[in-house]
């Protein structure tokens, strides 16, 4: 199967490859997988206490190259974004970007419960009231 | 003599009842004593129809043999046929939020630092170095999983003698719930077999 060439461009230079300070305040993170492939993703953001923006995002994920590229492209777009709009990010938006193909669409699964499963872990840590489309992931940690 | 299409449970063709605590040698017995009879050989001189039949029933009974002969192979069948597929790269799940794909979830910390520590082992064989000790830290954990590996093979044989008894009992409420612990159990294996590959891959076993 071909990949497209935005994956293949995330899959060769990924963005915010890294590591938060996870015990930090200020930090959510979220680890999921998928058990069909044996992918796991670890998806960390820095938000500001004031104004509840995403100042910063980094993931280190291990699976196949669309599940590299949609980490990659999640934490680029959760940057910038206040948590609740980084919320509003859907899978089928990662999946339309990265022109995943069907066989793929998993990864973009995997990506939106990682940035939902950060933003819960933020909001738990800084005992932020879960809307109700966070509490679903945080439910099933 | 009956068409090819009358028999598609892998169960039946044994005439067994979908149950999952097998005899194996008994069932090995049952499938040479098929085979013999079902042998093309035998259908040498008889009409294009039942040497096709012979055919087919040989092709058959082998994928049934083969299914149910391997204790995973055979659990994942039957909850295949119970309509509890379990969840493999080419199915996963496509559009809508899966279900039932979640990790283990206290299975995730483990799995992200073999990982990483697979990642370094990489990285200093690029570099042509061998870290002793990293080396050493990977094979007690290569140890560690194939063990829970047995494990979960030894609890699956609980699950096989619940689901049975209660397949007897006809007892529909607890087939439900020993379905849900099988498909969580293979979910979980499927992982720690994957760790135990990559874990050889990068010792080079």
């Amino acid at each position: 199967m071909a990949y497209s060439d935005k994956v293949i461009d995330h899959y060769n230079n990924p963005r915010n490859v890294g590591q938060l300070d996870k015990s930090s305040e200020t930090v959510g993170t979220g680890l999921v997988g998928a058990p069909e492939c044996g992918d796991v993703m670890r998806l960390q953001i820095r938000v500001n206490p004031e104004t509840q923006v995403i100042e910063e995002a980094k993931f280190k994920t291990f699976g196949c190259g669309s599940a590299i590229a949609s980490s990659s492209l999640a934490t680029e777009w959760v940057k910038g974004k206040t948590v609740e709009e980084a919320l509003q990010i859907k899978n089928t938006d990662i999946v339309k970007e990265l022109a995943l193909p069907p066989v793929k669409i998993h990864c973009s699964v995997l990506a939106e419960d990682a940035i939902r499963a950060a933003i819960g872990d933020w909001k738990k840590k800084n005992g932020v009231a879960e809307t109700e489309a966070a509490t679903q992931t945080v439910a099933a940690q | 003599m009956q068409p090819a299409s009358a028999v598609h449970d892998y169960f039946a063709v044994f005439g067994l009842p979908r149950k999952l605590a097998i005899d194996t040698s008994a069932l090995e017995r049952s499938f040479y004593k098929l085979s013999r009879k079902l042998h093309p050989d035998l259908y040498a001189r008889a009409s294009a129809g039942e040497q096709q039949w012979s055919l087919d029933q040989t092709s058959l009974l082998n994928d049934a043999y083969r299914t149910l002969r391997n204790p995973v192979s055979r659990t994942e069948y039957l909850l295949k046929l119970e309509g509890k597929p379990v969840a493999s790269e080419e199915q996963a799940p496509q559009g809508d939020k899966p279900k039932d794909s979640r990790a283990p979830a206290d299975m995730l910390e483990e799995v992200f630092e073999l990982n990483m520590q697979l990642e370094e082992m990489r990285m200093n064989r690029k570099m042509g170095e061998d870290d002793p000790s990293l080396r050493g830290d990977l094979e007690k954990a290569r140890t560690q999983f194939e063990g829970q590996l047995a494990d979960l093979d030894e609890e699956l044989k609980t699950h096989w003698q619940q689901w049975d008894a209660a397949v007897d009992a006809g007892a529909t409420e607890r087939t439900e719930q020993v379905k849900d612990k099988m498909f969580a159990l293979l979910d979980r294996r499927r992982y720690i077999r994957n760790l135990v590959r990559d874990v050889n891959d990068a010792l080079g076993a």
